[in-house]
C-alpha cells in the first residue's frame, strides 16, 4: 500500500480566507456599511408611522396583491405581533428578507435565463447550486464577519448564499418548459432572440419563475433566524435570545411571529404568481 | 421598476441616516454571549458609558462570532472572555489583532455539578454511580474549554462508564432542570458565576487532582487600536472590575420575568456610585 498523505485542505481555505481578507475586507466593510445604514434606515422609517397605520396600510396592499381572505388574517396576524411586543424585530426581518430575497432575483434571474439558453453555461452553473444549497451555512457565517462585520450585512450574504438557488433553478426550469411549437411560430414570424425572450419566453415563465421567488423568501427566512448568531437581530434574535436563555414560551412566541409572517409573504408571492398574466417589468 | 424607486428611497434613507447619527462623542460597539453573567456586565458597561456621553451599541452572538469581531476589529470590545480554559481556543486565533486588558472579574469556577440530594461529593465517587446518572455527563457546546478539561477529567480519574454528551448551554439547564424536578441523579459541566446557581441547590464534586484548575478568570479585550482612537472608552474598559458577589446582584435583578438588563443596571449604578467612579478614566491603574 502507498501511504497517500492527509491533503491540508483546512489549512488552504484558511490561508485562502486570509488572502481574501487581507485583499478585500476593507472594500467590502464600506460597502457593508452603507447597507446597514440603509437598512437601519429603512426600519426607522416603517417604524416612524404608528404600527396600526403601518397594519392597516399592509392590509390594504395584500388585499390587492393577495385577495380578502389573506388580507383579514395579515391584519390579524400583524395585530398580535404588534400586540407581543415584537414589531419592530418582526419589521428587522421583513427587511432583511425583502433585501436578501431583491438581490437573489437580481443576481439569480439573469443566471437563470442564461442557463436555459445556454447548454455549458447551465453544466458550469447548476453544479455550483448544489454546492451553495447543501453547504452547511454554519461554515461561511464565522468567515463572513471580517468582510461584512456583524450584523444584518452578513445575515443577508449568508442568506443570498442559502436561497438564491431555487430562483435561478425555477426561471432555468420555466423558460425551458414553454412549449416548443410556441418557439417555433416565434421563429417563424422572424422575432430576434431578444423578441423571443421577451415576448413569448419570459411572460409564459412568470408563474415558474414567482414559485422560485416564493421558494427563495421561505429560504431566506428560515436563514434569517439562523444568521441571528452572528447579531442578526430580528425575529431570529428573539428566539435565539430565547434559547439562549431556556425560555421555552417566549421562543415559541418569537418562532410564531416568524411563522405568520412566512406565511403572510407565501400567499403574497402566490397571489402575485397567479395574476402574473400582465407584462413583467423589471 | 419598483426596484429603482426602492434603491432611490434607500440611497435617501442612508443620506438622512449618516446625518441624524451624529453622537456626542462618539459610538462604541461591544460583542457578548449571552450568558446571565454577560448580558449583566455588558449592559453594566453600556450605561456607564452612555452616562459619560457615548452611543453604545450591543450585540449578542455567538463565543465564535464575538471573537471574530473583535480580532477583525468590527467591535471595539468585549468584557465576556473566560480565560485561560473556556475561551482560549478563541484567543490563540486573534492574538496578534487584540489587546488583552487583563481581568474584570476574579474568583469563577468551572467543574462538575450535581444537585444538592446527590449523595456523592467527590469526582472520584462518579465511576462507581454511573448507573444512577444514566451513564452520561451532560455538557455543553464542543468548542468551550469546559468540555476538553472534562475530557482530560474522564481519563485521569479513569471514569469508563460515563460518556461526556454535547449539546449546549440551553440544553444542559433544561436536562438538569428536568432531572431536578423528578428528584433524579444528574451531573452537568457547570460554571459559576451561572443562575442555576441561584434557582436550584446545586453543589460542585471536589476534584482533588485539581484538573479544573483553580479558577477562571473574565477578561476584557480590546481591538487593536482602541486606545489611540477612544482613549476614554479605553480606559474605562480598563479600569472596569467587579467581584462575583457585585455581579451575582445584578444577575439576581435580571432572573426576574422579563428583566431590562439594561435598566438593572443603571439601578446597580445608582446603588454603587463608589464602584462606578473607581472606573473613571481619570483613575490610573498600573
Amino acid at each position: 500500500m502507498i501511504e497517500i498523505p492527509r491533503l491540508p485542505l483546512a489549512e488552504w481555505i484558511d490561508d485562502g480566507l486570509d488572502v481574501l481578507t487581507g485583499q478585500f475586507a476593507g472594500a467590502t466593510k464600506v460597502v457593508s456599511d452603507l447597507m446597514e445604514t440603509g437598512i437601519e434606515g429603512t426600519v426607522d422609517a416603517l417604524m416612524w408611522l404608528p404600527p396600526g397605520v403601518t397594519i392597516v396600510l399592509a392590509g390594504l396592499l395584500v388585499w390587492r396583491l393577495a385577495g380578502i381572505r389573506t388580507a383579514v388574517f395579515a391584519l390579524l396576524g400583524l395585530a398580535l405581533l404588534w400586540n407581543l411586543g415584537l414589531w419592530e424585530a418582526t419589521l428587522q426581518t421583513l427587511v432583511m428578507v425583502l433585501i436578501a430575497t431583491l438581490i437573489a432575483v437580481c443576481v439569480g434571474g439573469p443566471l437563470g435565463i442564461l442557463a436555459a439558453l445556454s447548454p455549458s453555461a447551465y453544466r458550469i452553473i447548476f453544479p455550483v447550486l448544489d454546492f451553495m444549497q447543501t453547504m452547511p451555512a454554519f461554515v461561511y457565517l464565522i468567515p463572513a464577519i471580517p468582510f461584512f462585520g456583524l450584523g444584518p450585512v452578513a445575515a443577508i450574504f449568508s442568506t443570498v448564499i442559502f436561497a438564491m438557488p431555487p430562483a435561478i433553478r425555477l426561471t432555468t426550469l420555466g423558460i425551458r418548459q414553454v412549449p416548443a411549437d410556441l418557439v417555433e411560430a416565434a421563429d417563424a414570424f422572424g422575432a430576434t432572440r431578444r423578441q423571443k425572450l421577451w415576448k413569448v419566453q419570459l411572460p409564459l415563465a412568470v408563474p415558474t419563475i414567482m414559485a422560485g421567488i416564493n421558494q427563495t423568501i421561505m429560504l431566506a427566512l428560515s436563514m434569517v433566524v439562523i444568521a441571528a448568531m452572528i447579531g442578526a437581530q430580528g425575529l431570529g434574535g428573539e428566539v435565539w435570545r430565547a434559547i439562549q436563555r431556556n425560555e421555552a414560551g417566549m421562543g415559541f412566541e418569537a418562532g410564531i411571529a416568524v411563522v405568520i409572517l412566512a406565511m403572510l409573504l407565501d400567499r403574497i408571492t402566490q397571489g402575485i404568481g397567479r395574476r402574473g398574466k400582465d407584462q413583467p417589468n423589471t | 421598476m419598483i426596484d429603482k424607486y426602492a434603491v432611490a428611497a434607500l440611497a435617501a434613507l442612508a443620506a438622512v441616516g449618516t446625518s441624524a447619527l451624529a453622537a456626542d462623542k462618539g459610538d462604541v460597539e461591544l460583542a457578548y454571549v449571552e450568558w446571565s453573567s454577560e448580558v449583566a456586565s455588558t449592559n453594566l458597561v453600556k450605561a456607564v458609558l452612555e452616562d459619560m456621553g457615548y452611543d453604545v451599541k450591543i450585540t449578542p452572538v455567538s463565543a465564535a462570532a464575538m471573537w471574530q469581531a473583535v480580532g477583525s476589529g468590527d467591535v471595539d470590545g468585549l468584557v465576556a472572555a473566560w480565560l485561560p480554559t473556556t475561551h482560549n481556543h478563541y484567543l490563540e486565533q486573534v492574538s496578534d489583532k487584540v489587546v488583552d486588558l487583563g481581568p474584570n472579574l476574579v474568583g469563577t469556577r468551572i467543574g462538575l455539578v450535581v444537585p444538592a440530594y446527590v449523595e456523592i461529593d467527590s469526582i472520584e465517587d462518579l465511576e462507581g454511580a454511573a448507573e444512577r446518572f444514566d451513564g452520561k455527563i451532560i455538557g455543553i457546546d464542543p468548542g468551550a474549554g469546559l468540555m476538553s478539561k472534562t475530557e482530560t477529567v474522564l481519563e485521569d480519574y479513569d471514569i469508563t462508564d460515563l460518556t461526556l454528551v454535547e449539546g449546549t448551554g440551553p440544553i444542559m439547564t433544561a436536562v438538569l432542570g428536568d432531572a431536578i424536578e423528578k428528584e433524579e441523579w444528574v451531573v452537568v459541566t457547570g460554571w459559576t458565576p451561572h443562575w442555576m446557581f441561584a434557582q436550584y441547590d446545586l453543589k460542585y464534586l471536589d476534584d482533588p487532582k485539581g484538573i479544573y484548575g483553580g479558577e477562571e478568570e473574565i477578561h476584557t479585550i480590546v481591538r487593536e487600536g482602541l486606545k489611540e482612537d477612544l482613549p476614554e472608552v479605553y480606559a474605562v474598559l480598563d479600569n472596569f472590575s467587579w467581584t462575583p458577589d457585585q455581579m451575582a446582584e445584578l444577575m439576581v435583578m435580571n432572573q426576574e420575568r422579563r428583566a431590562d438588563p439594561l435598566k438593572n443596571a443603571k439601578l446597580w449604578i445608582a446603588e454603587h456610585p463608589d464602584v462606578v467612579a473607581s472606573w473613571m478614566p481619570d483613575n490610573e491603574r498600573e
